[in-house]
């Protein structure tokens, strides 16, 4: 490299730098979307490293791997669409059933005449409800139609970065480290090796384990025979990256769909119970085993930042907002030991 | 097992290195046993920095994370606690090896005497190296541990022959002092 080279390789990293920044202030779609792809990247590295490990380049072994996850998608889609459209089906009618309108009378006059001294004696849980399901499906509708082309633009965009983050990420590093002044370099380089194993450990545990968490949550509800089964695991392994209330978001609604769907009070305990074990399990069992989990985070921050993430970029930002804390945690906590390792005071 | 691949898809075809300075690579003691495509892969780890005259490229006691390769220029290492350079190195030789083993501190100063194009060769990416292509990493590990080998060699042969000296030194003396009574 000459040096015209090493200043026009400084130029395109903090041009880069800059332009991912501008467009990440201008339109927080962006943000959204590069942190989704970086923790996506982290997560995935080590198995296109290991399909490199046996010889092939880079580019290829990221072509290999984004070829295996289209076909496990496409297998899985063509498996488990008339299931999911089945359950969308189900969930559509399911307040307009007899059974369930039969569940709803039996509610409603249990609480008119137990709860009837606080005023609602007069309360037409029916009507309510309905009036609940039509704001809801308004809402939703509402959703797709405005979001609709951004979420197409969203899942064909991250993928694409995802691919080039996997494919060039070491460059960039490289890259990013090469316009670090001689006197920071080997601190930086350090700081990074060190935050790339932290941080890669640490994402990959919180997937690891939400992944877990969603397919056992989804096969207890499937044993236990409560509807939606598959929604409500993939959301009980989603909300269980949010710790404390994550667990108990995931079974509120299993709970509650087991409640409305059949009536049994029985059926709502087992459900619970399940969701306990389950809960036991992870953090006796799975949680151990990854020992990278351990960073630990301040409830009030995890409250902090849940509502910043959701405040910022919504539900998705919502659970976002735990793993990038961690990110922020692990990134400062490196840094300071590193700062402490090298004292660089000059 | 390594797989046989066609050449377009395996590593090493696009290396890009300049020749003069994949021929300095091969004469590093480290890097001598490595093929072309090996030297090829060394090469993409490392990391070019530019030093002008008097730019100090490590202080003594700092901790260390790799080594240097010189590609052209004049480069000093001193001890702190003397003015005396410890020695002078120029184009294609290396310097500050061992924490690339053991990432301790640095044992002296390294300086740069004119303006200097470096290479860095650092364990995290020699990890990464590692763990990418073991057989690559097994190595360049081997070739560092036998060089570390080498240098404790010497050093043991240099504290026994002064140990040696010693010995007869004392054995002169107390012949004459005996001789005198």
């Amino acid at each position: 490299m000459t040096p015209s080279s090493v200043r026009l390789n400084r130029w395109m990293v903090w041009g880069g730098l800059g332009i991912i920044l501008l467009l990440g202030i201008l339109v927080p779609g962006v943000m959204k979307m590069v942190v989704l792809s970086l923790l996506l990247a982290y997560i995935f590295d080590p198995i296109v490293t290991a399909i490199e490990l046996r010889g092939f380049t880079r580019t290829v072994s990221t072509l290999f791997f984004f070829a295996v996850v289209i076909s496990i998608l496409v297998i899985l889609v063509s498996f488990l669409a008339p299931v999911v459209v089945t359950q969308l089906r189900a969930l559509q009618e399911g307040a307009a059933s007899e059974e369930t309108a039969g569940i709803i009378l039996r509610m409603q006059a249990f609480l008119r005449s137990e709860l009837g001294f606080l005023g609602l004696r007069d309360l037409d849980l029916a009507a309510r409800i309905n009036e609940l399901s039509a704001s809801l499906s308004g809402w939703i509708m509402n959703y797709i139609v405005h979001e609709g082309l951004s979420l197409i633009v969203f899942s064909v965009a991250v993928p694409f970065i995802v691919f080039f983050l996997l494919k060039d990420g070491r460059e960039m590093k490289k890259s990013f480290i090469s316009i670090v002044p001689n006197r920071y370099f080997e601190f930086a380089l350090d700081l990074v090796y060190k935050m790339d194993v932290q941080l890669g450990n640490y994402l990959r545990s919180q997937f690891i384990d939400a992944l877990t968490f969603g397919v056992l949550a989804t096969i207890a509800l499937w044993l236990l025979d409560v509807k939606y089964f598959m929604f409500i695991g993939a959301f009980a392994g989603a909300a269980n990256l949010v710790p404390y209330v994550g667990p108990i978001a995931g079974a509120l609604p299993a709970v509650a769909v087991s409640l409305f769907s059949t009536g049994d009070a029985m059926k709502a305990v087992q459900v619970i119970a399940a969701f306990t074990c389950l809960k036991l399990l992870d953090d006796v069992v799975i949680q151990p085993l990854l020992v990278a989990r351990g960073v630990n985070l301040h409830p009030l921050l995890v409250l902090l930042a849940i509502i910043v993430g959701g405040e910022l970029f919504g539900i998705l930002g919502m659970l976002l907002a735990v793993p990038a804390t961690g990110f922020s945690k692990v990134v400062l906590q490196e840094s300071i030991v590193t700062l402490k390792k090298y004292r660089l005071t000059d | 097992m390594r797989i046989g691949l066609p050449g377009f898809l395996s590593r090493g075809k696009k290396d890009g290195m300049k020749p003069r300075f994949r021929d300095t690579l091969k004469m590093i003691p480290i890097f001598t046993d490595l093929t072309r495509r090996e030297l090829a892969a060394v090469e993409r780890i490392l990391h070019h920095r530019e030093y002008h005259a008097g730019e100090v490229i490590f202080r003594q006691a700092e901790p260390g994370l790799g080594m240097y390769i010189i590609e052209s220029g004049r480069v000093t290492i001193r001890a702190e606690e003397s003015t005396d350079s410890v020695s002078e190195l120029g184009d294609g030789e290396f310097f500050g090896e061992l924490p690339l083993l053991d990432g301790g501190t640095r044992s002296a100063t390294a300086i740069a005497k004119t303006p200097c194009r470096i290479y860095g060769f650092f364990q995290p990416d020699l990890f990464g190296l590692i763990e990418r292509n073991p057989r690559l990493g097994v190595k360049i590990v081997m070739s560092l541990a036998a060089i570390i080998g080498m240098r404790l060699r010497a050093a043991n042969e240099r504290v026994e022959s002064l140990l040696r000296r010693s010995a007869e030194r004392g054995t002169a003396t107390a012949k004459r002092r005996s001789g005198r009574r």
